[in-house]
């Protein structure tokens, strides 16, 4: 995920300052991890230094002095290439509920009861994530970055549920190995 | 209701089930579709009940909307004994108490949309026109007013399977029997139909039992149940 | 051949008619029985018709003994392939939604649309000799106890059992020239607009004509009254016939928008979806109808006639009657196969709607409301068109007797109409018990 372009597109979208960043970020991306102040300044500053982005000047109305920022053209370039290339299809298979079940194996666990409880628990964020959009007054994006959660957690559960069901082969083929 | 985000206690206030089945066995020539099978719904709950296919799910709901007769065991509603009860009675709940949505198929190809809705209040007496009237207005309450005199085989899939809660809703029941609603359905027919019928039965306190296959479909419950030969394997309560 | 041998294509029809389920050999059972009925009637008039020049017949009450009266004979005998065929029209549609779909996996599978078509062919074929074969064992110590047939007698009986199972393959090949030209089959469900079917009446103006033609001496030659009898059946029958499809749609619509009963909905709307399905199943019955009324109306006059000339001699009259009596079991024979068609029909509708029908029963519609919507189904479009059945045939009894002079009026005609609703709904009614079959929630379990 890159934070760097994320910040990049918004401020194209018109000169902000840092904290106006940050807010228009999580209204945007409802359900993702909120940004914190830190990582937003210094993101920009690497904006500019790379002249991404530049400072277009000061703003104190009343409160502390605050910078205000501006995408640059090659700014504005490097986002059309970024929003044009695909994005690499799961590169690296790191799956920690795959790496659990094989330790619960190595170490004599009860991987399916783990697999029963991680199912539990998947069903209750999925049960959360439906609720908050299924409410009458959720907005579209919430409801879209509801749903690709749910697919992927979906996606987790159907293949806990084929791993359950061939433990006893997977168990043997840990053993040996 | 009160609470509209969080689950109903899983028990009614006096503290007893709307809906309970304890050890219910049914075998159908030489399938055991069942094999001691239990469950309870408490009244405005929302349960899901999954499985692989051939679990038992299907067989289960049908016991438990008096459908199916199980060979043995015992289905409790209210204070009737539901597997006791003659095919009269057990006809005129699933009319008036229960209502059924199945994959396809619950509507009858030959009336419109507005007659299929209304027929269970045209086989409760009720006059045709006022029938009409309330017909009516649970189709404009899922959105489907504008296909009223349309028949099954016109209307789309997402569309029929609203104008079929339309007809299970209609006459108020207090629990709604679904099975696999959605199961013929592309996902975002299937999200209108299920949102349809989460949002209603909220609102109106109906208890639904949700037959599924689906987890994304089972998450829009209060509750899951899991099934694996005829039996419950393990009930889990919401966190 | 490009593809496949007759072997082959007879160990696959083999194959799949092994493999089918019940309602199949419901069919291939109907059809057998069909073609059984046919090669027993024709194979009596051939042998009728055999006869030559004045004999002293054994049986048939002296009906056989004079050239004129053998044509009679042998034109009711023709005439009853008529309702014969009706019943084969029915039985042919038992389990057709598994045939088809067998058809058109047939066709994914590969298999050219001839080739299909050869098979379903040799299925019927194969069928339909069963039924020949075994009407024709039936017939063959009969004649031998009747008579010594000549020669003609026998080649007439070979050509006859060896021309229904041809005809019967024929029949198929062309009734499924659409089944086993797609290999998706029927995916819709939506049923195709249809209007009334030609073949049934067609072929029911061809047996009367052709039975005309064969038997020129019956009634006195083609040209005379008969020949205005025969008009008036056809005119009326047809009528009937168009009246049960206009009044199906009529009723539907009328009733569908008044109704607050649902049985009488569901059978008003299931008419005016397809309002020539009645017309389908009630064709014979109402040819049936005609003939049989007109007889009872000509059978009174003719009595009043013959009693009210003093001269009669009584062995005259017990002929006249012998003959009035066997017409009687000729039209009550059709009339039986006709019912058998109207039964099979109904039954064959509802096992086709067993899973919806469950469904409703599941939903808690009572089965009580589903068998009176199904018995509404049969009688609302039948009752007009019985009506103008029975008119013309009275009509047919009235002239008759006023053309004899005679001045009865043909009343016990009436009842004819009012008996066959009653045995049509009785028919109709036979099939309930496969309601209370089909609305079991296990045929909710197979999709």
């Amino acid at each position: 995920m890159s934070t760097r372009h994320i910040l990049l597109g918004l401020l194209a979208a018109g000169p902000s300052h840092g904290y106006d960043l940050k807010r228009r970020h999580d209204e945007r991306f409802p359900q993702a991890r909120p940004l914190a102040y830190g990582q937003v300044y210094t993101t920009l500053q690497r904006l500019v230094r790379d002249g991404l982005a530049r400072v277009e000047g000061t703003d104190a109305d009343g409160g502390p002095e605050r910078t205000r920022y501006r995408a640059t053209d090659d700014g504005v370039r490097e986002l059309a290439r970024w929003t044009a290339q695909p994005t690499p299809p799961a590169p690296f298979v790191t799956n920690e509920i795959f790496a659990k079940v094989v330790v619960a194996i190595l170490t004599g666990g009860d991987p399916a009861a783990y697999l029963r409880a991680q199912r539990a628990a998947h069903m209750a964020r999925m049960r959360e994530l439906t609720a908050l959009k299924t409410d009458p007054g959720a907005d579209l994006a919430t409801v879209l970055s509801a749903d690709y959660a749910l697919n992927h957690l979906d996606a987790d559960l159907r293949w806990m549920t084929t791993t359950a069901a061939r433990l006893t082969t997977l168990t043997a083929e840990v053993d040996t190995a | 209701m009160t609470d509209i985000g969080g689950p109903p206690q899983a028990a009614t206030d006096s503290g007893r089930p709307l809906l309970a089945a304890r050890n219910l066995t049914k075998t159908y020539g030489r399938t055991h579709a069942l094999r001691g099978a239990g469950i309870e719904l408490a009244a405005g709950e929302i349960l899901a009940v999954t499985g692989p296919s051939g679990s038992g799910k299907s067989t289960l709901l049908h016991c438990l909307a008096g459908i199916v007769r199980p060979d043995g065991g015992e289905v409790t509603y209210g204070r009737e004994r539901l597997d006791r009860l003659p095919e009269e009675r057990l006809s005129e709940l699933r009319r008036t108490e229960f209502g059924v949505v199945f994959q396809f198929g619950q509507l009858l190809p030959e009336l419109t949309a507005l007659d299929n809705v209304a027929l269970p209040l045209l086989l409760a007496g009720t006059a045709r026109a006022r029938a009409h009237e309330r017909a009516g207005a649970w189709l404009e309450r899922f959105g489907v007013r504008g296909q009223q005199d349309l028949r099954p085989g016109e209307l789309s899939g997402g569309q029929a399977q609203r104008v079929a809660l339309a007809r299970a809703l209609v006459t108020g029941p207090r629990v709604v029997f679904a099975d696999e609603p959605t199961g013929a359905l592309d996902s975002l027919a299937g999200e209108q139909v299920m949102s349809a019928l989460v949002r209603t039965a909220r609102a109106d306190g109906t208890a639904v039992l949700l037959v599924t296959h689906d987890a994304q479909v089972a998450a829009y419950a209060d509750r899951e149940v899991r099934m694996r030969d005829g039996a419950v394997a393990g009930a889990e309560v919401t966190s | 051949m490009s593809d496949g041998n007759l072997g082959a294509d007879l160990r696959l029809a083999w194959l799949l008619s092994r493999g089918s389920d019940r309602r199949e050999w419901w069919r291939a059972g109907l059809t057998a029985l069909g073609a059984a009925l046919a090669t027993g009637f024709t194979l009596a008039a051939v042998a009728v018709a055999s006869v030559q020049g004045q004999v002293n017949a054994p049986i048939g009450g002296g009906l056989l003994d004079r050239p004129g009266e053998r044509s009679g004979v042998v034109l009711a005998l023709l005439l009853l392939l008529i309702p014969v065929l009706g019943l084969l029209g029915q039985g042919a549609r038992v389990g057709a939604v598994h045939r088809d779909r067998r058809l058109a996996g047939l066709r994914l599978a590969g298999a050219s649309p001839a080739r299909v078509r050869r098979i379903a062919a040799l299925e019927t074929g194969l069928v339909c000799l069963l039924g020949s074969a075994l009407a024709t064992a039936g017939a063959v110590p009969l004649l031998l106890a009747a008579w010594h047939p000549p020669a003609r007698v026998w080649a007439g009986a070979a050509l006859v059992a060896a021309a229904v199972p041809v005809l019967g393959a024929l029949v198929s090949v062309v009734a499924l020239r659409r089944v086993a030209a797609s290999p998706l089959g029927t995916v819709r469900r939506v049923r195709p607009e249809r209007g009334p079917s030609a073949a049934f009446p067609v072929a029911a103006v061809l047996l009367v004509a052709v039975g005309l033609l064969v038997t020129p001496e019956a009634f006195r030659g083609v040209l005379t009254a008969p020949l205005l009898v025969t008009g008036a059946v056809v005119a009326t029958g047809a009528g009937a016939l168009w009246l049960t499809g206009a009044a199906a749609r009529l009723t539907g619509r009328l009733l569908a928008a008044r109704t607050g009963r649902p049985a009488v909905l569901i059978a008003a709307e299931r008419l005016r979806q397809d309002p020539w399905a009645a017309a389908r199943t009630h064709a014979a019955v109402l040819l049936v109808t005609v003939v049989g009324t007109g007889f009872v109306g000509v059978r009174q006059a003719f009595l009043a006639d013959l009693r009210g000339k003093p001269e009669t001699l009584t062995t005259d009259l017990s002929f006249y009657t012998t003959g009035l009596d066997l017409t009687a079991a000729a039209i009550l024979v059709a009339l039986v196969l006709a019912l058998a068609a109207l039964a099979v029909g109904t039954a064959e509708s509802l096992a086709t709607r067993r899973r919806e029908l469950a469904a409703q029963a599941a939903a808690g519609v009572p089965r009580a409301v589903l068998a009176r919507a199904l018995l509404l189904e049969t009688a609302l479009p039948l009752a007009p068109a019985l009506l103008v059945a029975g008119c013309g045939g009275l009509a047919i009894g009235v002239w008759y007797a006023a053309v004899n002079g005679t001045r009865t009026m043909p009343y016990a005609a009436l009842l004819v109409p009012f008996g066959v609703f009653g045995c049509c709904l009785l028919a109709a009614a036979a099939s309930l018990p496969l309601l209370r079959r089909s609305v079991r929630p296990g045929e909710l379990r197979h999709a």
